[in-house]
């Protein structure tokens, strides 16, 4: 069965490299065609027109655009994705530094909304029927309408301003440095043994964490309810009512687990959607990690750093797509037949 | 029409368009309901709290930012931005989207493959990754956020909308028009179209609400409308800035956008029950 799903990951895998060439060069060709000149601005103002010609060329700048974009893909299948203009070293660097805090953000927000919309999804299907449904359910919309962006205001203004319980800047108090093993601050400090460092770490991660988190929880929640109502119908509920189950235990041993997979595909949508909604909550709590550098890069016109972080942006999500497809092969028998 | 008119009864439906109505009557007669002229300084009177706080002064109701500007008259101006983008954005991208959607549920074959994998293309990059690079070659301005936001967000109308043309299209009516003799468009224009103009609908509130959000990220970050020009982002950031010395200013843009999503999805919400449409989580 492994082997089945591994197959067909590394099928879906290839599948996903036309439209990763295809993302490459339509993002290579809009940044081309924009109205900045990366030669003139690498260099300092004072440059003459010839020392910028002479830049143009040495850039490959003058050549037509395909071969341009070979050229680019080429550096880049090599690890080299050009450098950057504002902090002139190399694109690929700065986002391998800056990854890993993303990613860390990332996770431990879809564990805040997995564990969120779990629960919220079955304390709304127990409420069904029930006096507070209509205000359980006008609660989930309101909460859907609350994106990321005002939830990690919201929280910073709640726990950051007024209480004044937890931090709210960068990733680390200001005395501490972070030891440089993997990247991931949290492991990083266990391995080091610095428990100092891993509290200061786990506070700073508390609120941008639980902001996106609790973002992306309604939905699943709203999943979650609705496919509990499908299986609901089904007999073997019934069946098990007959044989003197608690409804405690048919809703969490056997309903439970049939409408996971509908929320397990949607929960995987919505990581791919909750990893780029990570740039926002990094700007709002200038969290060290790949939104504040494509920000930056942006503000800047930065314009080999853009592309390098926006493809990175790409590559993920395309990748946390692809393997949720092969997770949902192996946690459902009926597509695994074919 | 008689499904919109009984949704419009929905009280969901009515309390939706008493808020939006109210935050568009704001943004029409911003000029008349502002106490100031929005980018008016008062450099002596920086960062005051709201009129009832200690130290308020009530010629600015809700206190006054770090550049001495009336926080109440940014608010409503900026209500103006935040609604025009709405309007003019979820409308672009309702035209762009559903035009190639129902031309690729409808002829299908070539064109349908063409479509289908643009749209793939498109939403490999995510929304707001695919914005902020789309600001960078549009440069600043209201213009460039509204024409950012219909470039990123048309494929949520092809997508949802495609598969209900594909669904009306292969409707023994639809057949039967065409046996009568109607041509291609207008079979459309007067078979299609009615069918999938409730979903149509409610895709274009959910959008608005979509579209105020971006505007007030790509406003936060700096890249959304000109900074001369008041919107609830650009508020916002000023106010992360001085969180400390007045943390009101952080809360009424914050609660202004609250108020206008939520007005928006719960429009969406009730035209979704009402007109019986079926729509499983579009996502964001």
């Amino acid at each position: 069965m492994i082997t089945t799903v591994l197959t067909l990951l590394g099928r879906r895998l290839l599948a996903a490299v036309p439209i990763l060439l295809v993302v490459s060069a339509l993002l290579f060709c809009a940044l081309r065609v924009l109205p900045v000149d990366p030669a003139a601005m690498s260099l300092p103002p004072t440059a003459t027109i010839a020392e910028v010609e002479a830049k143009r060329r040495d850039m490959g700048l003058d050549l037509p655009l395909p071969q341009q974009y070979l050229i680019w893909l080429k550096g880049a299948l090599h690890g080299d994705f050009g450098s950057s203009i504002q902090f002139r070293r190399q694109a690929g660097s700065l986002v391998v530094e800056t990854l890993p805090a993303t990613i860390e953000l990332s996770v431990l927000a879809m564990a805040v909304a997995t564990v969120l919309g779990v629960g919220g999804g079955l304390l709304l299907f127990h409420l069904r029927n029930s006096r507070t449904e209509m205000i359980a359910d006008l609660g989930s919309l309101l909460l859907l309408s609350i994106p990321e962006f005002l939830w990690g205001l919201i929280l910073l203004f709640v726990f950051g301003v007024l209480l004044q319980a937890l931090p709210f800047t960068g990733r680390l108090a200001p005395g501490l440095s972070q030891p440089h093993i993997t990247g991931f601050l949290l492991l990083d400090a266990v391995i080091a043994g610095r428990f100092d460092i891993f509290w200061s770490a786990w506070q700073h991660l508390i609120l941008p964490a639980a902001a996106l988190g609790l973002a992306f929880s309604p939905a699943i929640m709203r999943v979650l309810r609705s496919s509990l109502f499908d299986v609901y119908h089904e007999d073997y509920i019934e069946q098990a009512r007959l044989r003197g189950l608690s409804e405690g235990r048919i809703l969490l041993g056997h309903a439970l687990k049939n409408a996971a997979l509908p929320t397990l595909t949607l929960a995987g949508v919505q990581f791919g959607f909750l990893f780029s909604g990570t740039l926002l909550v990094e700007v709002i709590y200038s969290y060290p990690g790949m939104g504040n550098l494509m920000v930056d890069a942006v503000r800047n016109a930065d314009l080999p750093l853009i592309q390098t972080v926006g493809l990175t942006y790409c590559i993920v999500v395309l990748l946390i797509n692809t393997v949720v497809d092969s997770l949902y092969v192996l946690l459902n028998p009926k597509l695994r037949v074919r | 029409m008689r499904a919109i008119s009984r949704s419009l009864r929905s009280p969901r439906v009515m309390i939706a368009l008493g808020m939006i109505l109210c935050i568009g009557c704001a943004a029409v007669f911003a000029p008349s309901i502002a106490p100031h002229d929005p980018s008016e300084q008062n450099l002596v009177s920086l960062l005051l709290p709201p009129a009832w706080a200690s130290g308020g002064d009530p010629a600015f109701p809700l206190g006054t930012d770090s550049l001495g500007r009336c926080v109440l008259s940014r608010l409503i101006y900026g209500a103006r931005t935040a609604m025009t983008v709405a309007v003019f954005a979820s409308l672009g991208a309702m035209l762009i989207g559903s035009v190639l959607a129902h031309i690729s549920g409808y002829f299908g074959g070539l064109l349908d493959w063409i479509i289908g994998r643009a749209v793939d293309v498109w939403m490999s990059f995510p929304p707001v990754i695919l914005s902020l690079i789309l600001m960078v070659g549009l440069g600043t301005g209201l213009d460039k956020v509204i024409l950012a936001i219909i470039l990123v967000d048309w494929t949520r109308f092809c997508r949802v909308l495609r598969s209900e043309v594909l669904i009306v299209t292969r409707r023994d009516y639809v057949a039967a028009a065409r046996l009568l003799g109607f041509t291609h468009w207008q079979t459309l224009i007067r078979e299609v179209l009615p069918a999938t103009f409730p979903l149509l609908i409610t895709l274009v509130s959910l959008e608005m609400a979509i579209a105020v959000v971006v505007e007030a990220i790509l406003s936060f970050v700096g890249l959304g409308v000109r900074p001369d020009q008041p919107a609830w982002g650009q508020m916002i950031a000023d106010a992360r800035q001085y969180v400390y010395q007045s943390p009101s200013n952080l809360l009424f843009p914050m609660l202004a956008i609250f108020i206008t999503v939520a007005a928006f999805n719960l429009l969406g919400d009730g035209l979704r029950r009402t007109l019986d449409v079926r729509l499983a989580d579009i996502g964001r």
